[in-house]
């Protein structure tokens, strides 16, 4: 078929381009904040842990850094608003079947829960040096309710990872998007980055270890339903199977999306061997260089196949719909 | 209160494409952009070929992806039924220009909102017919109102086999298209 168009515009022909880096960076940060809320949320509440109470030695730098990331990561979709300054619109009024509209309510209820966790979480010798009494005096005041703050905080982690995803999967006219999967791949992968962050920051070995293993078992379930969307669009009608044919194809139009799925093939497997490696090594109280490298690496690994899926997951979406000339 | 919708009668389309010269012209739509485009498609194997002039614009859906998602309620539905833009109200978040089956939208970078085809919201208002259908000179688009039965488009649409793009998505769209061409054996 030979095909003339008057009067395109070139934000969607030849493919729909609205959404770039801005967006990915966001759903990558707002996932991870989610993550390190839930899994920071984990240390504290998990029993049989052996580093004590959280204020003195587990890494009370996480709770600081989750509302930081989400900072961030919100900063990045505000430069991706055509209007910045009137932002304020998302809050004069509340739209129950906009996932957009939940987002920008939801992001008002989860920073205070951060703030107030990571004011609880603080260690006695970080508050010392705080010169502002009323953060000083709210800290104190809230640490007996540090465990309280902890369940409400792993809850709405949850929320924000899954969030990201349900954000993309309610575009019907998107057909790689509108997957039920994508939500519990991008909780998956929230977690698991969140996890990996959780390793690198912590001090404590047994803390590091076990985030090791428990990133062993999210990075397995992120590999499976990465699977999962891909068979589900496979086994779907032809728009869904050419949303994922850009992942497949290593010709010059889609090789950034090839290669894509080339290295979280590569990154998370990798993730997973070297985690492996040092759960099953043999432990001294110390951390070994070589143990802390694998640990670390591993780690970054998880981090970089995060941002990978957000990535091309957010670019290879705009791809995909139902064409220009479908009856 | 009317319902509007437009009706395309392909067969009468000339490809003159006053109708996105005549729309622009009346909306002040910037030089790089288009509320309404005119697809030519040209198929089969010389000399057995057939060609397709189908023009497109907002469908003006029933169940618009574009109002669903707009967190600030900017796209909305008016009682006519058509679904138009608040630009006071867009923080240009572009979710409805993705949202969109029918690619229909794009952004009006001078004024940094959304943009799209608003069946001449304001000839309405006046008694006028959206510009393009006024302009057509094949009288190819025609406008009126679903609600009531003896309008153009009603008896139209009760008269000859038409159909709606994209119809399995399931967003009732507004814009119909009488069936010119049958399914080639």
């Amino acid at each position: 078929m030979e095909l003339s168009i008057t009067g395109t515009n070139a934000i969607t022909y030849p493919v729909v381009h609205v959404w770039d880096w801005r967006v990915a960076i966001y759903l990558f940060l707002g996932g991870l904040a989610g993550g390190l809320m839930t899994m920071s949320a984990i240390n504290y509440l998990r029993p049989g842990k052996k580093c004590g109470p959280m204020q003195s030695v587990c890494c009370w730098q996480i709770p600081v850094l989750a509302p930081i990331l989400l900072s961030i990561g919100l900063f990045f979709l505000w430069l991706d608003l055509e209007r910045k300054l009137h932002g304020h619109l998302f809050y004069m009024t509340f739209k129950p079947l906009s996932p957009m509209s939940w987002g920008a309510w939801i992001v008002l209820i989860i920073y205070p829960l951060m703030i107030l966790y990571a004011l609880a979480a603080l260690p006695d010798e970080v508050k010392v040096r705080i010169k502002n009494a009323f953060i000083k005096n709210t800290a104190d005041a809230l640490a007996p309710h540090l465990a309280k703050l902890a369940k409400f905080n792993l809850v709405f982690g949850v929320l924000l990872a899954i969030y990201t995803g349900i954000l993309l999967s309610t575009f019907v006219a998107r057909p790689l998007w509108n997957s039920a999967i994508l939500p519990l791949l991008f909780l998956a992968s929230g977690m698991s980055t969140g996890a990996a962050v959780m390793i690198i920051v912590a001090k404590n070995k047994e803390v590091k270890l076990f985030f090791t293993k428990l990133d062993i078992w999210l990075i397995l379930g992120e590999l499976l339903i990465i699977a999962l969307l891909f068979y589900g669009h496979y086994t779907g009608d032809a728009a869904h199977q050419a949303a994922i044919m850009p992942f497949f194809n290593s010709s010059h139009d889609t090789f950034p999306y090839f290669l894509s799925i080339v290295t979280i093939g590569i990154v998370l497997p990798l993730a997973i061997v070297m985690k492996f490696l040092e759960v099953t090594g043999k432990h001294t109280d110390e951390v070994t260089g070589f143990g802390l490298f694998l640990m670390n690496s591993s780690a970054v690994l998880v981090l970089i196949g995060g941002a990978v899926i957000r990535f091309a997951l957010v670019y290879a979406g705009q791809l995909s719909g139902y064409g220009y000339v479908m009856m | 209160m009317p319902r509007y919708a437009m009706v395309i009668d392909q067969s009468r389309c000339i490809g003159c494409m006053a109708c996105v010269v005549a729309c622009k012209r009346e909306n002040d739509v910037p030089p790089e952009h288009y509320r309404t485009r005119v697809l030519e498609m040209v198929q089969g194997t010389f000399p057995d070929l057939t060609t397709e002039m189908r023009s497109e614009l907002c469908n003006h859906c029933d169940k618009a992806p574009c109002v669903n998602i707009c967190p600030t309620g900017a796209s909305h539905h008016e009682e006519d039924g058509t679904v138009q833009i608040d630009r006071k109200k867009c923080v240009g978040c572009k979710a409805c220009i993705t949202s969109c089956p029918y690619n229909a939208r794009h952004i009006n970078k001078e004024l940094g909102v959304a943009d799209k085809c608003t069946f001449c919201q304001h000839r309405l208002i006046e008694g006028k017919k959206p510009a393009c259908v006024a302009t057509c000179v094949g009288g190819s688009r025609i406008f009126g109102d679903l609600d009531d039965p003896n309008s153009e488009i009603s008896v139209l649409l009760r008269k000859t086999s038409h159909r709606v793009l994209k119809k399995s998505i399931g967003t009732g769209p507004n814009v119909y298209y009488i069936n010119q061409y049958p399914t080639r054996s």
